[in-house]
């Protein structure tokens, strides 16, 4: 069945079998950054936004994005711009083996759009389903804070966040 | 991936039943469960989405379109003050952001599943489930749960509205897993007597089910005096099953627990002092 | 067992410009925009899609596989038995050769070990056809009774899993006993009789899964010039290569990408051998990527393990005796069985230095389930659990404070263990003095932080909660001595840069990172400046892997010998061309200054060196292996909160205090070590797996097999005492697996502290803990 939705801003129509999942077809268009890691709707590393919110793409039916926008981490640091939240994860050694980061990123900036000044608990909850086997998510949890805090300084200039500002 | 032959997107409900209907179909709503089902000789997924169905409409009986996103259920204003925050603070506890997003109301009652806070949670606040079939019908979840069939399509849920102070307690390994055992309750008071009240067992690991003999017990009585009592009998009635979770004796315990804390929760709110 | 004063002083107080400081990841802005860095990324045209049959009962024969069906089948391209892979025993562990693991390992056997084994091995042109492949092929079984309860593994009677006549390397595989192993210092016996309080337990912990985020994968293919060509999500590329040439007799080229997690689970070749066998078969390229389900019952495990303990000492708080009689469950394979046992010895009794009498003994048995690997920490977070466990028990009957007691006992700089010379990983180990511990440093000023003393004399129970804490001391090694080999080249360029090539293996922890810190840190220049290439073992310079807790010490030491012996190329260079003595150049931001004031830089002198001057282009490689396994330590103190209506145990705060010596990113130190304390506290309260009585793993998802999620995590402080190892680059040691050695027992004795129950089997579930609080109400 042929479908048309958005990636990042960039339009895709496509054919796509009827029972296939977002991570299949983003990964075969070339968004590898989407992670198949569990099967199970239990470790977040597949997730995109979906309109702006964050889903799981192994569990979302390609079929049922018709029409929408998606976005993966690509969106997030356009022109090679880091977005806040990336930088931050970087320089608070808050990546590790990386395979969690992409989703990561993806649900944090929805967070900071939703919420731009989450205390620790609300990080908790809001990123409970994004599973990280490397840093015990310390480490994570405190470049969410020092990222919503840069977002917050530098709110006038868009800088590396253009992506969900626009 | 999925080996189906279609994935149809109806334009009206009518249209949707008569997809449904058809043999090896499965309805699909937020995707969470029906992507990951093993079924092979499913052929056909007819997704709901497209008939909208999502809004949360106030009233006296709060209308929550069965389409609606548990995210939307947990951040809706009619909801949030209603019984003291209940639902708000009730809902962020399941699943993950992600899972909110998705999830939708109907389907988090559809598929009957043991463990669901949601069941339990609809069931103590004596929702009730429209459903279509050809016809619009409306019946109590608890009669939904033990009649629904395969095809008929959850349409909304009911919620009435009231001042009952409620309390819902969910007991689970880690705070991202489903719970061992889940309990909610919802009551009213009288001059510190309980007037009203409906208790909730759920994933024990069965389906959620309403412990009557406990409601029962409670009626009239003190609350805050009952609590032990109330305890001791629900560990004594309550049917619970032993699965790789836990045994059906640590279950009983739990349910006991649960409803302490339950109870003790609500003399909180409700400015009973111990 | 003190030696005299080594007549060293042992520099700790030199300054670092680069060493020292948290630079950030080199690879971290590619992670954190999601390039396409993992195997699975990689495009490869026209690769197969690798699938596996595997077993769906514990023990059994193949009788006869028919493939036919599967093979008529469109798009399937083959399916390979074990009739068409070479009949070579080999193990999967990825270790140094000769491995000291057993060889009972088959690319396909015409024998299954456990539910979940490889039966064929199916390629096709796409996942949904080889899927349906996997179906329509029919085997035939003749199903064996199992061996499911290790602790009678070795019973009369029970039936043999390895009686292949090939198997070689295995202590007595006719009663399923792949490894064996005892050593004693004195006799406990004796020794036991005269303490005065003795404290005897059995100790119990599980199988946890490695649960890396990216699951095993591999692909396959001949490059234009015919060469096999692997890139694969591994730990040991240089093995891999080894493995592969000892089965398949073929020489091949190892590349790994970033790899997402491995913790041990990818030092064993797993996939690489079917890709390869469809690779060689069919000349195409070959893609396996395994599900989570795959992940989870088909590859490794920690080593499940049992250890009967006995401890004694005098009324005056002396250790007098440690006798561990252990047992360890390998599952159907045997890798890493024995050097996990051993490991669990010498990663531990030495810590405990002062003991009189010593004993450590015992098998490790094979079993019908998932076979057990290298998981971070090697056997030592199995029985430190178990030691430090009994050593409380012993503390609280001696009225002494655990950890008054256990620093009254343990190892101090200057001393040694007869044990470093006993126990190495398969083989005698090494005599070594210990040059840096800072465990005093660790236990009190780790107490003071943590307000232990002000804690323990709060009351412990507060309505429906009890909080307890407690305290647990470790060790771990940094490489395995006069084994491990590790090399750096380092390269110059035009431009001032830097290739640096090394055969270590960044897993995810950053080794890429210290590694160009260490490099710049000798050369006098910024991380920046360095290309890091790991690891292609076409292109890069032998490095046995990453494990042992060994790649910031070996592979550390090799570079920064090879930058040391770079910057003197640099001002051999710099002299002929500034036509200065040596002597009289230092090296400087990049530049090489003279004492006249005279500078030029190093994009200067290797541009000259390029094109107009004595031409050549500045080249070094070096390699090291170490003599000696200098330990971190390691004090850890567990708050945990108790749930007296359900049994729920909640870690509140976890501090632990680390000797690492230098740690030479700090914030990449401290995440080794937050990692390890969540995936230890994982171990001890929500990873369990559990087997139907078939021997089937039920919990084969994260959906059943819960790791700790980001609000199980409550309050967890990492420090560092200052510390500085002489041996090690800069003073470092290793870093990545001892903070999975004190979760258990700290948590265990916490809880003994809240309400007096002794824990001693892993997972604590609050189901147990409320039937013991239970029992204890009943029995008062």
């Amino acid at each position: 069945m042929k479908v048309e939705f958005k990636v990042n801003d960039r339009k895709h129509s496509i054919e796509i079998e009827p029972g296939e999942l977002l991570v299949e077809t983003l990964r075969r268009l070339g968004y590898k950054s989407v992670k198949h890691a569990c099967d199970t709707a239990s470790c977040g590393a597949c997730s995109v936004q979906l309109d702006g919110n964050p889903v799981l793409s192994c569990r979302t039916f390609t079929a049922a994005v018709d029409g929408h926008e998606i976005k993966t981490v690509e969106a997030f640091s356009k022109e090679g711009e880091l977005s806040a939240v990336q930088k931050a994860l970087v320089e608070e050694g808050a990546v590790q083996c990386g395979f969690c980061i992409p989703a990561l990123v993806v649900t944090a900036e929805a967070l900071l759009n939703e919420n731009p000044n989450p205390t620790e608990e609300e990080i908790k909850t809001y990123l409970n389903g994004n599973l990280c086997r490397c840093t015990g998510y310390v480490s994570q949890n405190h470049a969410i804070m020092k990222a919503a805090e840069l977002r917050r300084n530098s709110a006038s200039v868009p800088a590396g966040n253009q992506g969900e500002l626009s | 991936m999925l080996k189906i032959k279609e994935y149809l997107r109806p334009e009206t409900i009518e249209e949707a039943y008569e997809m449904g209907s058809l043999p090896n179909s499965l309805y699909v709503s937020g995707g969470l469960i029906a992507a990951q089902l093993k079924i092979s000789r499913l052929e056909r997924l007819v997704d709901l989405k497209t008939l909208g169905m999502d809004e949360i409409e106030d009233g006296s009986i709060v209308k929550i379109g069965a389409n609606a996103k548990l995210t939307t259920f947990m951040n809706n204003p009619i909801l949030s003050s209603q019984n003291n925050g209940f639902f708000k603070e009730v809902a962020k506890d399941i699943g993950s952001t992600q899972i909110r997003n998705m999830a939708t109301i109907g389907g988090s009652i559809a598929f009957k599943l043991g463990w669901s806070d949601v069941i339990t949670i609809f069931m103590v606040t004596e929702s009730q489930v429209e459903f279509y079939d050809g016809n619009f019908h409306k019946t109590t979840l608890e009669n939904f749960i033990k009649d629904g069939k395969r095809d008929q399509i959850i349409t909304a849920v009911y919620l009435p509205k009231n001042t009952k102070f409620m309390a819902f307690e969910k007991f689970a390994k880690s705070t991202f897993d489903i719970a061992t055992l889940n309990l909610g309750i919802a009551l009213s008071l009288e001059n510190e007597l309980i007037k009203e009240i409906t208790i909730v067992v759920g994933s024990r690991p069965m389906i959620s089910e309403r412990v009557r003999e406990v409601e029962d017990f409670l009626k009239g009585k003190d609350l805050l005096n009952s609590i032990d009592k109330a305890a001791n009998l629900m560990e004594s009635v309550v049917k619970v099953g032993t699965d790789m979770r836990a045994s059906a004796e640590y279950r009983k315990a739990l349910a006991g627990a649960l409803l302490k804390k339950a109870m003790r929760r609500i003399c909180y709110e409700s400015g009973i002092q111990g | 067992m003190k030696v005299p004063d080594l007549g060293t002083t042992l520099t700790t107080s030199t300054k670092f410009k680069v060493v020292d400081t948290s630079v950030p990841k080199v690879d971290g802005y590619a992670l954190v925009k999601g390039k396409t860095v993992f195997t699975d990324d990689f495009n490869i045209p026209n690769a197969l899609v690798v699938k596996i049959l595997r077993s769906p009962h514990a023990h059994a024969i193949i009788r006869f596989v028919d493939a036919s069906e599967a093979l008529a089948l469109e798009g399937v391209v083959c399916v390979l038995t074990h009739k068409d892979v070479p009949r070579v025993a080999y193990t999967r562990a990825g270790q140094g050769y000769p491995e000291p693991s057993p060889y009972d390992t088959f690319v396909l056997d015409k024998k299954v070990r456990y539910v979940g084994d490889a039966v064929a091995i199916v390629a096709a042109e796409t996942e949904e056809i080889a899927n349906r492949a996997l179906k329509l092929i029919k085997v035939e079984y003749e199903v064996l009774p199992a061996v499911l309860d290790y602790e009678h593994a070795s019973d009369d009677g029970m039936p043999v899993i390895h009686d292949e006549p090939e198997i070689s390397g295995a202590y007595d595989p006719s009663r399923n006993i792949a490894s064996h192993y005892e050593m004693h210092i004195e006799d406990v016996d004796k020794e036991l009789a005269k303490c005065d309080v003795v404290v005897e337990g059995t100790y119990y912990t599980p199988n946890p899964s490695h649960a890396m985020m990216e699951p095993h994968t591999a692909i396959s293919y001949f490059d234009p010039n015919g060469r096999l060509t692997i890139i694969s999500s591994t730990q040991v590329p240089y093995h891999v290569r080894r493995i592969i040439r000892h089965i398949f007799g073929v020489e091949s080229r190892v590349i790994k990408p970033r790899i997402g997690g491995g913790f041990g689970g990818k030092q064993a070749i797993h996939v690489e051998a079917y890709v390869t066998a469809v690779t060689l078969k069919t000349g195409r390229p070959a893609r396996c990527v395994y599900t989570r389900e795959e992940t989870m019952t088909a590859t490794n495990t920690r080593h499940a393990m049992r250890f009967k303990v006995r401890v004694g000492a005098s009324k005056d708080g002396k250790l007098r005796v440690i006798d561990m009689d252990g047992l360890s469950n390998t599952g159907a394979y045997g890798e890493h069985a024995l050097t996990t046992f051993m490991v669990a010895g010498s990663k531990t009794l030495p810590l405990y230095n002062k003991v009189k009498a010593v004993r450590f003994k015992g098998d490790v048995v094979y079993t019908n389930i998932e076979p057990a690997g290298a998981f971070r920490g090697y056997g030592a977070p199995q029985s430190m659990f178990a030691l430090d466990s009994a050593l409380d028990e012993l503390a609280y009957k001696l009225g002494m404070d655990p950890i008054d007691f256990k620093l009254k006992n343990s190892i101090r700089e200057g001393e040694t263990s007869p044990v470093f010379r006993m126990m190495g990983e398969g083989r005698e180990g090494v005599e070594q003095i210990i040059q840096s511990c800072k465990i005093e440093e660790c236990a009190l000023a780790g107490a003071k932080l943590f307000n232990w003393y002000e804690k323990k004399k709060r009351p412990k129970v507060k309505g429906t909660k009890a909080r307890g804490c407690g305290v647990a001391f470790a060790m771990q090694g940094s490489s395995i001595p006069a084994i491990d080999m590790g090399g750096a080249t380092i390269k110059m360029n035009d431009d001032g840069t830097f290739n640096l090539m090394i055969g270590a293996t960044d897993l995810g922890t950053g080794s890429d990172t210290i590694l160009a810190q260490i490099a710049a840190e000798a050369l006098h220049t910024t991380t920046d400046k360095f290309i890091v290439y790991s690891s292609d073992t076409d292109v890069t310079p032998f490095d046995k892997g990453a494990y042992a807790s060994s790649t910031t010490y070996v592979s550390g030491n090799a570079t920064k010998r090879a930058a040391e012996r770079m910057a003197q190329e640099i001002l051999k260079a710099a002299s002929e061309i500034m036509d200065k003595p040596i002597e009289e150049l230092h090296l400087e931001d990049g530049k090489v200054i003279s004492e006249s004031g005279h500078s030029i830089t190093y994009s200067e002198i290797q541009t000259k060196l390029f094109y107009s001057f004595k031409q050549r282009q500045l080249e070094v490689t070096e390699s090291f292996v170490s003599e000696v396994s200098p330990p971190p330590y390691m004090v850890s103190f567990a708050e945990v909160e108790i749930d007296l209506e359900t049994g729920k145990v909640d870690v509140l705060n976890f501090l632990s205090y680390v000797d690492c010596g230098t740690p030479i990113n700090p914030k990449l130190a401290r995440g080794q070590v937050e990692g390890a304390t969540v995936q230890g506290i994982g171990m001890v309260l929500y990873e369990e797996h559990v087997f139907d009585k078939n021997g089937r793993m039920v919990t084969n998802d994260f959906f059943t097999y819960k790791i700790p999620s980001r609000k199980d995590v409550k309050n967890i402080k990492v420090e560092f005492a200052k510390s500085y190892e002489p041996t090690g680059p800069f003073g470092a040691k290793s870093v990545s697996e001892i903070g999975l050695d004190t979760p258990a027992p700290a948590i265990a004795n916490a809880i003994f502290d809240a309400v007096g129950i002794r824990v001693k089997k892993l997972p604590i579930k609050s189901e147990d803990i409320f039937f013991a609080l239970k029992n204890m109400a009943k029995s008062l």
